[in-house]
């Protein structure tokens, strides 16, 4: 089945993505009230196709399929299904899967564009670990800030029920807010971490010849996103900021990520070599 | 042999009636070795609850036989029991918890009114408190007690923990066989369906369990949260009993009359405070349980800001069980307040209630689907 490539078990991927996101109104228009299973695997299902269209395009490379835009929200995606599956494995996190679907969804869409993913010319170089390094964090990092939004949503979702005294926050089998601001603030923290590594060694990195380092647009959104993601971290840990801000904060930031993620990788010279 | 029950429970009989007939855990054995002595029964269950007697007896008499023989027997034992005693089943081994009783049987529709015969000091019995089922209704009895459709609190569990309990005394001591064990095994298993598969059980009923459920959402754990009660009203108190139930780490109570807030803390293992002092108690408190008669708010949002923030805006529930209300509705538009107060509560009670209600045809159906062979031909299909 040569003419089965791997953007076609990404697009199934992307397509179980689809249906679990239509599952998920329902389980959200149902209150999520029962113990469910079925959205974990249709995602656990899209994850291993993901992987397998992964897998399949950095064999023919021999190195870590993130050298043009599809490549990266791929691997992007990836991160953020694979921690959502590990993370729904927690009690009453079931439903974050039915948070993130729509996102892996969406997103998913957006890469499947064929002009993300333009023929490759010469076999790009990834013997450089440091460049692997570099590519595997930042993009990690994402998933966790991805991850954090699908928690902060859940929270604002179950905040807002319970300060209306809505019936669907006794009923239904979400985790007690105070557990899902944790988690956010965790996950925020585990993406800075990574984010900040991810930065430290992409400043490491060889640059190309007359290609400017400080004013490449990936450069400096990526400096912005940090100064956010650290002044969300700041304002929650060290100076009060309420847990509702904290969380609009993060989805914000996620949003933010989202949507300007491939305008500034598309403008970036640094990153089309 | 085939499958037959008798029994009476809370909604043929009062209290007073029941517990005449309750089988105290020790006497048991003596009782199910004395149905099977005499011939009545080759299988036997007592189920003996605060809410219910009931025994399931495999027998090779005629069902009209059996009924007249059981009736006599337990007609026997309840003159024999004499008047109640420490023995007999408390409230705690009841169908679900004791405040749960009252708020459900004023909201229950499907509950019908008791005491029609002046129950009341001198009990008087007329003998249409017992119910009998032969099969298949003995078989469907038995699958609905289990789910917790029969109860008082309609889909409680604790039910079923009191139904395993008895069919293991009676199966420890050799008083069930093939029969009983079969029927036994699959109510358990049709019980657990029901649980797994429905709402029956979801959502609280009574005002102290939705404090408590309410606290679960909020909190991450029970354990280690400080509770603060001003006013030692009963209802205050419940709720305070109910979240220490849960694992809440101490109770500090305000009230007016310190004496009165000393001696429930006392009760309580908790600590007493001066009523003027509480506000200096909410650095330290997760949840405020306010009953006191005072007619005007004695919280509102401009007390409970400079709290707040002294608080570092941890979470904090608010249920105002007191009318006239303690606390002004405007403090639930602070950050990390949650107020509800006893409408609010009353009114979730009662949507839960409904809730489960509208579960029971679903429950019967899952009876019929898992049941349907054994209560067609009395046979297991295994």
């Amino acid at each position: 089945m040569s003419w089965f490539t791997d953007r076609h078990f990404f697009l199934l991927a992307v397509v179980l993505y689809g249906l679990s996101t239509v599952y998920s109104v329902f389980l959200w228009r149902k209150g999520f009230r029962r113990d469910d299973h079925v959205n974990y695997f249709i995602i656990l299902a899209g994850v291993a196709l993901h992987t397998l269209a992964m897998t399949k395009r950095g064999l023919t490379f021999h190195s870590c399929p993130v050298n043009n835009l599809y490549e990266a929200t791929t691997f992007l995606l990836w991160a953020l299904g694979l921690a959502c599956l590990v993370y729904s494995l927690l009690p009453r996190f079931k439903f974050l899967c039915a948070f993130t679907a729509p996102v892996l969804f969406t997103v998913g869409i957006f890469a499947l564009m064929p002009s993300l993913d333009p023929p490759h010319g010469p076999k790009p170089d990834f013997s450089n670990w440091l460049r692997s390094l570099h590519a595997a964090t930042i993009l990690q990092s994402y998933g966790a800030f991805g991850l954090a939004a699908a928690a902060a949503g859940m929270f604002l979702m179950q905040q807002h029920d319970l300060k209306f005294h809505k019936l669907r926050a006794m009923l239904s089998l979400l985790p007690s807010i105070q557990r899902l601001e944790l988690i956010t603030l965790r996950l925020v923290l585990a993406g800075f971490v990574l984010f900040t590594i991810g930065l430290v060694t992409g400043q490491q990195l060889p640059r190309p010849e007359g290609k400017p380092y400080l004013s490449d647009p990936k450069v400096i959104w990526s400096a912005l996103l940090w100064l956010v993601y650290l002044e969300l971290i700041v304002a929650r840990m060290f100076f009060g900021r309420s847990t509702r801000r904290f969380t609009i904060g993060v989805v914000i930031a996620f949003a933010f990520l989202l949507l300007t993620f491939g305008i500034t990788n598309y403008y970036s010279g640094l990153h089309h070599q | 042999m085939s499958v037959v029950v008798i029994g009476l429970s809370h909604r043929t009989s009062p209290v007073e009636l029941r517990e005449r007939f309750a089988f105290a855990d020790s006497k048991i054995p003596g009782a199910l070795q004395s149905l099977r002595g005499s011939g009545i029964a080759g299988e036997a269950v007592i189920l003996s609850t605060c809410n219910r007697v009931e025994i399931y007896a495999a027998t090779t008499l005629a069902p009209q036989a059996a009924f007249a023989e059981l009736k006599k027997f337990l007609l026997r034992w309840g003159e024999t029991s004499g008047e109640p005693s420490a023995s007999s089943p408390s409230p705690q081994r009841g169908e679900g918890r004791g405040e749960e009783v009252k708020a459900v049987s004023k909201l229950n529709p499907l509950i019908p009114s008791l005491s029609p015969f002046g129950w009341g000091e001198g009990v008087q019995f007329v003998g249409d408190e017992f119910y009998f089922f032969a099969e298949p209704q003995s078989l469907h009895h038995l699958f609905k007690v289990a789910g917790g459709l029969d109860s008082m609190v309609l889909g409680e569990t604790e039910i079923l923990g009191q139904i395993k309990t008895a069919y293991a005394l009676a199966h420890q001591h050799k008083h069930t066989g093939a029969r009983l064990n079969k029927i036994f095994q699959r109510a358990f298993n049709v019980a657990k369906h029901i649980r797994t598969h429905t709402n029956i059980q979801r959502g609280s009923v009574s005002v102290a369990s939705v404090a408590v459920e309410l606290a679960d959402k909020i909190f991450s754990s029970l354990a280690g949260r400080e509770v603060l009660v001003i006013g030692a009203g009963e209802t205050g108190e419940k709720v305070a009993r109910a979240l220490l139930s849960r694992g809440a780490k101490s109770i500090i109570i305000a009230n007016r009359s310190l004496e009165r807030a000393q001696a429930l803390a006392a009760e309580l293992n908790g600590r007493a405070v001066p009523f003027d002092d509480w506000a200096g108690e909410f650095e330290k408190i997760d949840i405020v349980i306010s009953s006191t008669s005072a007619p005007h708010h004695i919280l509102d949002r401009p007390r409970l800001e400079p709290l707040m923030k002294a608080r570092r805006q941890r979470p904090l529930l608010l249920i105002d069980i007191a009318v006239p209300r303690d606390i002004d509705p405007a403090v639930n538009g602070l950050e990390n307040v949650y107020l509800y107060n006893i409408d609010d509560l009353q009114s979730i009670a009662a949507d839960c209630l409904k809730q489960r209600t509208e579960e029971i045809a679903r429950c019967e159906q899952i009876i019929a689907e898992k049941a349907g062979p054994l209560l067609e031909t009395g046979e297991i299909q295994m």
